[in-house]
């Protein structure tokens, strides 16, 4: 009797804690479509108002409020690109050397300043980067890029004009130290959960180290490491406070990446005080939405990707 | 005294051709940093034999067959004191090519471990680190490695598919084809049936009585049973130390050391 009272208890105390559970993944899911609906309905004039030509306008003019999305959607994308061609490969190449072959006592103290690094605010990175590390450049590295490139065709066009400092390749470097941590962090963790026998067994038949990571480690993480790259890429497409001290904020395509340029979430942290018009609100809110459906699509294509290379494996 | 063992080891047609030593292990001590795992261990490896290590747990078994490819290598604080001469060179000198070394013994693991990539990739990737060869003879290097495996015929219609997919029985065979596909002089196997159902078990037993013509083979083991089904030769290891090493009709069924006798009868271990 006794016995029955307490499993009936039992039964009641779960089905409380199934059903909070629930609750709280229903709750994102809500969350989620709140954040969808408030971007669209925001959103909504300008798209009535611009229609798909707001993709392709590069002109970004207040004045005469004709606004498009073409220069900030390319800022986003290219400041991103870069930054990741720069983090992935040293993350990956800290990550190996941290799993790999680092001696003992110095794997904790590179372990921890990685982490470190992860942890500072992105407006610290923005001063940084605006103070410290774009004069360093415009005295330095740009112009030896440009006297190094000048007569090459199609690099030339990539470094060309004067060294003003901050701009896309500026804005991309900062981008790239910031995503660093999370590559690097997310590899470390997930080259650590490849099993000593596997590795061993690829030593045992004779395989340097490197072979040992691009055969085995690497495989046998890939899901793990696109999951790691795309944390990364989601945070430098998304990056703003750091981007806006450095890129230079102008709405223009410049083929060189030495030029000024804007990405979304910096158009819209620098504009959204002083956007008078409900045409320039909405517009800023049709960006947001914009860099929200970029994010997604690149989530979603990744999981794509994951699932044709699950695909590719079995049959 | 008179052996009591329950075992039976079935007779071996070692007479046919003369044992000669294809390993010479001297004096062979190891340390995992301080504590010393292996004590003063000499002992010969026959070519063409199987030798058979048991003893319980933390014997230091294990560790002697992880000498003989210098895998402790890859972990800093383990060090091998003596000699391990192989075709009479010192494998424990400095200036061993680790890679060549451990191309020449191979090693098959408790757990299966084929790579991440297709059953025919397994191989084809061992394989070609050494050896660059044209498509159709990669195809029959790796038909004749997983023939040699006993693997053929239950793969030879997927090849493509993950190595991982395979049963674990199926896994370990894999294993020992892209070890035997390497071409290797002796092959290390490490408790290489501890995880497999007895079906499996039988088969890979079947097939290191095979492989045995062609290699030189050491198999650290817990079961008796098999070390008496596959072995020519046994060595009895307690506490870091050699007890006794001999055929295994003889470690079997009259073991000098009264050590010996306890373990195989079951009194310890």
């Amino acid at each position: 009797m006794e016995r029955q009272r307490t499993l009936a208890r039992f039964r009641r105390s779960d089905k409380i804690f199934r059903n909070l559970t629930f609750v709280a993944a229903i709750l994102v899911l809500s969350l989620l479509g709140a954040v969808a609906v408030s971007l669209v309905t925001g959103a909504w004039p300008a798209m009535k108002e611009f229609g798909f030509d707001f993709l392709t306008t590069e002109s970004w003019n207040p004045v005469t409020e004709k606004f498009g999305a073409l220069a900030p959607i390319y800022g986003t994308l290219v400041t991103s690109f870069i930054a990741m061609l720069i983090a992935v490969p040293i993350g990956l190449g800290i990550a190996i050397f941290l799993t790999e072959s680092c001696p003992m006592p110095l794997r904790r103290p590179i372990g921890a300043a990685i982490e470190l690094l992860a942890g500072i605010p992105s407006i610290i990175f923005g001063i940084w980067g605006l103070f410290v590390l774009a004069p360093l450049l415009q005295t330095t590295v740009q112009p030896a890029l440009i006297a190094l490139f000048g007569n090459i065709p199609v690099l030339s066009g990539l470094f060309a004009g004067p060294p003003y400092g901050i701009g896309v390749l500026t804005a991309s470097l900062i981008l790239a130290v910031m995503v660093l941590p999370f590559v690097t962090a997310v590899s470390r963790d997930v080259f650590e959960t490849v099993p000593t026998s596997l590795k061993e067994a690829a030593y045992g038949i004779g395989c340097t180290r490197w072979e040992v990571v691009r055969n085995v480690v690497i495989p046998h993480t890939r899901v793990g490491l696109i999951g790691g790259v795309m944390l990364g890429l989601g945070r430098a497409l998304g990056e703003t406070m750091a981007v806006t001290f450095v890129i230079g904020n102008a709405h223009r395509i410049s083929m060189s990446l030495l030029a000024p340029g804007t990405t979304i979430s910096a158009t819209i942290a620098n504009e959204f005080t002083e956007a008078d018009g409900d045409l320039y609100t909405s517009s800023l809110i049709l960006l947001g939405l914009l860099l929200f459906l970029i994010t997604m699509t690149i989530l979603a294509g990744a999981r794509f990707l994951l699932w044709r290379i699950d695909q590719g494996m079995k049959s | 005294m008179t052996a009591v063992s329950p075992l039976v080891a079935r007779p071996r047609e070692l007479s046919a051709v003369p044992d000669t030593e294809r390993l010479t292990i001297k004096n062979l001590n190891f340390y995992y940093g301080s504590h010393q795992a292996l004590k003063n261990v000499s002992l010969p490896i026959y070519s063409h034999r199987v030798t058979a290590f048991i003893g319980p747990s933390g014997c230091g078994k294990s560790t002697l067959l992880r000498v003989l490819n210098r895998m402790y290598d890859l972990y800093p604080g383990m060090r091998a004191e003596g000699e391990v001469a192989f075709d009479g060179e010192d494998i424990l000198s400095p200036r061993t090519d680790l890679n060549l070394l451990r191309a020449r013994v191979g090693m098959v693991f408790q757990k299966p471990t084929p790579f991440p990539m297709s059953i025919y990739d397994n191989i084809a990737f061992s394989i070609g680190l050494y050896e660059r060869l044209s498509d159709a003879d990669m195809n029959d290097r790796v038909e004749e490695a997983l023939r040699a495996a006993a693997l053929w015929d239950e793969v030879k219609d997927k090849l493509q598919m993950n190595g991982q997919s395979l049963s674990g029985g199926q896994q370990q065979r894999l294993c020992i084809a892209r070890t035997v596909a390497v071409r290797p002089e002796v092959i290390l196997l490490d408790e290489p049936c501890s995880a497999l159902d007895p079906l499996s078990t039988a088969r890979i037993e079947e097939l290191i009585h095979d492989l045995r013509k062609r290699y030189t083979i050491c198999i650290v083991t817990h079961n008796l049973q098999q070390a008496v089904r596959v072995s020519d030769y046994t060595a009895f290891m307690y506490l870091g130390e050699l007890v006794e090493f001999g055929t295994t009709t003889h470690i079997f069924s009259a073991p000098d050391q009264p050590r010996t006798q306890d373990y195989i009868t079951g009194r310890f271990g």
